[in-house]
């Protein structure tokens, strides 16, 4: 289960906490990642670096494709569907089976952001900054 | 001589769900991939897979889906 493999990172017991319930809320998800404003792993379903450096990929091949900082990514593929979120100076990447419902996941993965940006307040100033600075 | 009410009742539930079932299978068959980008103004736009913006999503996506991994069996 990928929340049994949950690795925490400082200051990520409430990221830890957060990760745990959106992988108990979605039974589709395969593994899923919380990232900080600054782009370090908060908490991640297996090797934080990997999915740090995949998830700023994601989201620079993104925010150039626009020529816009995007809010959702959602790419639908043979093997699987990632789904990549920005709130509140947070951000999450999440990989899914096949046809997952989409906007339940985005639902699931946006209160999952929200609840932990009010229980650290800190990381919710950052990510403020850094989302003012993208725009 | 009419039906029972109770097998009337019956035979909708099971049309609704056969549609249902129906809809499920032509989506699975029919669904292409695609990468989706949804902006904070409420715009979204479609990368297909043979652009160059949708093929590097794709790849980025494949990343991701590499450190994810399959989802263990129950």
């Amino acid at each position: 289960m990928p929340d049994a493999a949950a690795t925490a990172l400082a200051p990520g017991d409430s990221a830890q906490g957060a990760l745990a319930f959106l992988t108990e809320m979605s039974p589709d998800l395969r593994g899923a990642a919380i990232l900080a404003a600054d782009g370090s792993v908060l908490a991640a379903s297996g090797e934080p670096g990997r999915w740090g450096e995949d998830a700023a990929a994601l989201f620079a091949i993104a925010d150039g494709a626009g020529g816009e900082s995007v809010e959702q990514v959602h790419v639908a593929t043979e093997q699987g569907e990632v789904f990549a979120l920005r709130h509140e100076g947070l951000a999450v990447v999440a990989v899914a089976e096949r046809f997952a419902l989409a906007s339940l996941l985005f639902f699931d993965m946006r209160s999952t952001l929200r609840n932990l940006a009010h229980t650290t307040p800190s990381t919710s100033e950052g990510g403020e900054s850094r989302n003012g600075g993208e725009d | 001589m009419p039906p029972k009410p109770h097998r009337i009742l019956l035979d909708r539930v099971s049309g609704y769900a056969d549609e249902a079932a129906a809809y499920m299978r032509r989506r699975r068959v029919a669904r292409r991939p695609f990468a989706r980008l949804y902006y904070a103004n409420g715009r979204s736009a479609d990368h297909a897979f043979d652009s160059d913006s949708g093929a590097e999503l794709f790849v980025a996506a494949g990343r991701l889906l590499e450190v994810a991994g399959k989802r263990p069996k129950p």
